[in-house]
Parts: structure tokens; sequence; C-alpha cells
């Protein structure tokens, strides 16, 4: 039995590849940039400021609490802490990020969750207004911040992610927020 | 003759509650030597404006705790007066219901007096130590 493709009929010439099998394959997978395995990835949490998308790195979150954690307000702190949480048996403090970096301050009461980070030797909840995702990202797809990023996170922003054409992403810095909060700003 | 302590008896602190403005704070009661209705001493001060600058109109101390003069370092221990605002009352709490201050917050605090935190029936109390409290 012949396993040669039969060629004495023009109807059974193979048909004109337009497309390799791997590039046919491709197509059917996401858009998303395929991430070499072998290549080192950081772990970062995406959540969104006043509709701004932010990172931190995954390893300084240690947990992210719900909307309905329980805060207690604290007078005599600046109008950026928002009190204090109790878990498990701690007291941690809950700051907000928007004056530290230069977003308008959310109308009403705080409804994101809470991302408790630690960095520093110091631990404290973050109250985020959205969290998108917990992801893996190639540390090649990190890139150094821009120049032309605006002077209110150029202190505080170590790495910008181009996740697509549009959109940019500012993973910031923890123990350069907790520093410049404890310094006084914000 | 010397007393010990059962290792598995709680350690407790007495503490004297009190109100400032619409807050619940704290004292250990050991640096609180009398409490009165009227003041007595020749220095006073209204916990509220000790503890934060607030936008709330001061509320008059109902109550005066008498304590020693942290910044008087004379023989006879000179004494100031607290004004607080409603009942106080002394309460045994277990040490391991009171909290030190979030790390973060300590620099930003209005008063050094701050120093942590506890709950009673479900109300923050804000724990202040007297040493660090002065008209």
């Amino acid at each position: 039995m012949s396993a040669e493709y039969p060629r004495d009929n023009p109807a059974n010439d193979p048909p004109f590849a337009t497309q390799t099998l791997e590039e046919a394959l491709a197509t059917h997978g996401d858009t998303e940039t395929v991430v070499d395995v072998d290549e080192p990835t950081q772990q970062l949490v995406l959540f969104r400021l006043n509709g701004q998308r932010f990172a931190l790195p995954g390893s300084a979150v240690s947990e992210i609490l719900p909307s309905d954690q329980p805060v207690y307000y604290v007078p005599g702190l600046p109008n950026s802490t928002e009190g204090v949480l109790h878990l498990r048996g701690k007291i941690e403090s809950v700051i907000s990020l928007h004056h530290l970096l230069g977003l308008p301050s959310p109308e009403g009461a705080s409804k994101g969750m809470i991302l408790l980070v630690r960095a520093a030797g110091i631990t404290s909840g973050v109250r985020i207004e959205q969290l998108d995702d917990v992801c893996e990202v190639a540390q090649s797809m990190l890139q150094a911040p821009p120049e032309t990023l605006p002077g209110t996170l150029r202190p505080y922003v170590s790495a910008l992610w181009q996740m697509d054409e549009r959109q940019a992403l500012a993973l910031l810095d923890p123990e350069a927020l907790f520093d410049a909060y404890q310094q006084g700003l914000g | 003759m010397p007393q010990h302590r059962d290792p598995h008896e709680q350690a407790q602190v007495a503490l004297v509650l009190f109100h400032v403005g619409p807050y619940r704070a704290a004292l250990e009661a050991r640096h609180v030597l009398a409490m009165t209705d009227h003041p007595t001493a020749l220095r006073t001060a209204n916990a509220q404006s000790l503890l934060y600058a607030g936008s709330d109109p001061e509320s008059p101390p109902s109550r005066w705790l008498t304590l020693r003069d942290a910044q008087t370092v004379s023989d006879n221990g000179g004494t100031w007066q607290l004004g607080v605002s409603g009942d106080f009352t002394l309460q045994q709490l277990p040490a391991n219901t009171l909290y030190p201050l979030p790390k973060l917050l300590f620099p930003r605090r209005f008063s050094t007096a701050l120093c942590g935190f506890t709950f009673d029936q479900q109300q923050l109390v804000l724990l202040l130590d007297a040493r660090k409290l002065s008209p």
C-alpha cells in the first residue's frame, strides 16, 4: 500500500499552504504573550485606584481582605489613615495611597478590598478601589519607569508593565510608600 | 513573702476608661491619683485638645482625672488634671487584649501619648501613656 500522495491527477495536488500548522494553532490560543516557563517571573497583585491601574509585588501582599472588613477610625491621625483593623489578635493600620500618589480622594465611604502589605518590617492594610487580578508576569516585560512619568508617582514606581498598546500599569514599591508615609507625606 | 502567679492565670491590667468627645480612651489606673467631678489642680487640660486637632467643637469636660506631672521633677511630685467627658470606669482587662500601636502610625500620631488600642463592648478604645501627657 503506497503512502505517496497521488500526483497524476492535478485535482489530487496538495492544496497551497498559506499557514503553517504552528501558526494555525497559535491563532486558536489567546492573544496574550506566551511566557517561557524558564524565564524568571514575578507575581503581581493588580488593582485600581481612581480608575488607574497599579500593582504591588505579590511577595509583599500577605492577604487580601474583603471590603466589609471592619475598620475603626482613630482620631489624631492624617486623613490618609483610614483607621485600624483587628485581624486574628493583631491590630493593623489601614492607609489610603491617594494622597501619596497625587490622586483625588474617592468620594463617599471606602468600598474596595484591603491589601495587607508587608515591607521593611512594617505591615499595613492598603485600601484599593478594585482588585483586578493576581498574576505571574515575566520580569523581562517590566520596564524601567519612563522619564515622562508624573513627578508625584516617580518616587513610588519601580517598573512599568505595558499590558497592551493602550494600557500600562505602574508597579509600586511598597518600601518607598511606607517610608514616605512615615516621613509625613501623604 | 513572694507571690507566685499561676502560669495559667491570665495577666490583667487595670485601666481607667473614659470618653474623649465621641471616642473612648483609657489610662493605666496606677497613673491616676484621683477622679473628681470638679477641677481642683492649678494645671488642667482637656483630653480632646491633647489627643487630636479636630474640627468638632470641644465638648467641655465633665470629669477630672488627677495625674502626676511628668514634666515636674520636684520631690513633692506636682499633679495636674485631665478633663474628660462622660463617665469613667475602672476595669481589669486581660493583657493579651491590649494591642500596641501599629508601627507605621508612630511618626504620624498627633499625640505621642497614643500607644495602643483595646476593645470594650466592641468599641475601639485608645490606650494612652499617662507619662506622655502633659497640660
